[in-house]
């Protein structure tokens, strides 16, 4: 069984948000909140590094540990959902997440900040597939009409992956070995000289 | 002073000590009625919304396979 997962090549990403765009469009996230954002670390220094992040869809997610009303469930893809239903906007799972996945659509306590929203893999929620309810709640399930994250799928530089996890995992592999990886890699000492190195 | 102050009694006559004294008895009791009635356990339930939404939805089609061969290097593209 394929294991979906995320792939972010920092050594390619510069930091366009094409991906943040696309899925907000996509899935017509409310105002305010991404489901995923780029961060850059030393920020204008030589040897920046950017690298684009969301739900990481945790094997044993820490946010489905803490939700007091069980309202997380891992598909047989290996992808992390939840019910809107359900969910109570405590803010429990945001403070667990390593990622600041979760996100809520307005701000105030408990039940006031509105039910919590995330990262789906694209691939929508509980209801049933491809129907309005779904998209309202959820956004789009891309995969359900055979296809990966719109992220992934339309990120410029190719730096961000999606899909199998033995698949995305062997083209980065390929990756390192044909060009190197961090100050190895191709074009770096062109765009740094030599005094750098990572 | 202090030791007025505990067994001082107000105008019921009742004093502060004697007073939580006679609550908690009365609480105790109580506790020990609710003990004596069989409780029947809830376990708590994780979420389940069923195989047909927990179902695999990837599949490699024709797009996916695009998505790889466009994103690896030339072993991938054979």
């Amino acid at each position: 069984m394929a294991r979906m997962k995320f792939l972010c090549d920092a050594d390619r990403c510069i930091e366009c948000n094409a991906c943040v765009t696309a899925c907000k469009n996509e899935h017509e996230v409310p105002w305010g909140i991404n489901r995923r954002r780029v961060i850059t670390l030393n920020d204008g220094k030589p040897g920046e590094r950017s690298v684009s992040m969301a739900c990481m869809h945790c094997t044993d997610a820490p946010c489905a540990a803490v939700c007091p009303v069980n309202c997380f469930y891992t598909t047989a893809d290996a992808v992390v959902l939840h019910s809107k239903d359900l969910c109570i906007g405590c803010g429990y799972c945001f403070y667990a997440c390593p990622f600041g996945a979760p996100q809520y659509p307005r701000v105030g306590n408990f039940g006031s900040r509105g039910k919590m929203d995330k990262c789906t893999y694209c691939s929508g929620g509980p209801e049933v597939d491809l129907s309005v309810a779904e998209y309202e709640k959820y956004g789009s399930n891309r995969l359900a009409e055979g296809k990966l994250p719109l992220c992934a799928e339309m990120c410029s530089t190719k730096s961000l992956l999606a899909g199998d996890g033995e698949m995305i995992a062997q083209i980065y592999k390929e990756r390192v070995i044909k060009r190197g990886y961090g100050s190895g890699a191709w074009g770096w000492k062109t765009a740094y000289r030599e005094t750098i190195a990572i | 002073m202090r030791h007025e102050d505990e067994t001082r009694k107000d105008d019921t006559g009742i004093g502060r000590r004697q007073f939580f004294r006679t609550l908690g008895g009365g609480t105790a009791a109580a506790a020990a009625a609710v003990a004596a009635v069989p409780l029947t356990p809830t376990e708590a339930q994780a979420y389940d919304p069923g195989n047909t939404e927990t179902r695999s939805r990837y599949r490699e089609t024709d797009h996916v396979k695009a998505f790889y061969r466009t994103n690896g290097y030339e072993t991938l593209k054979k």
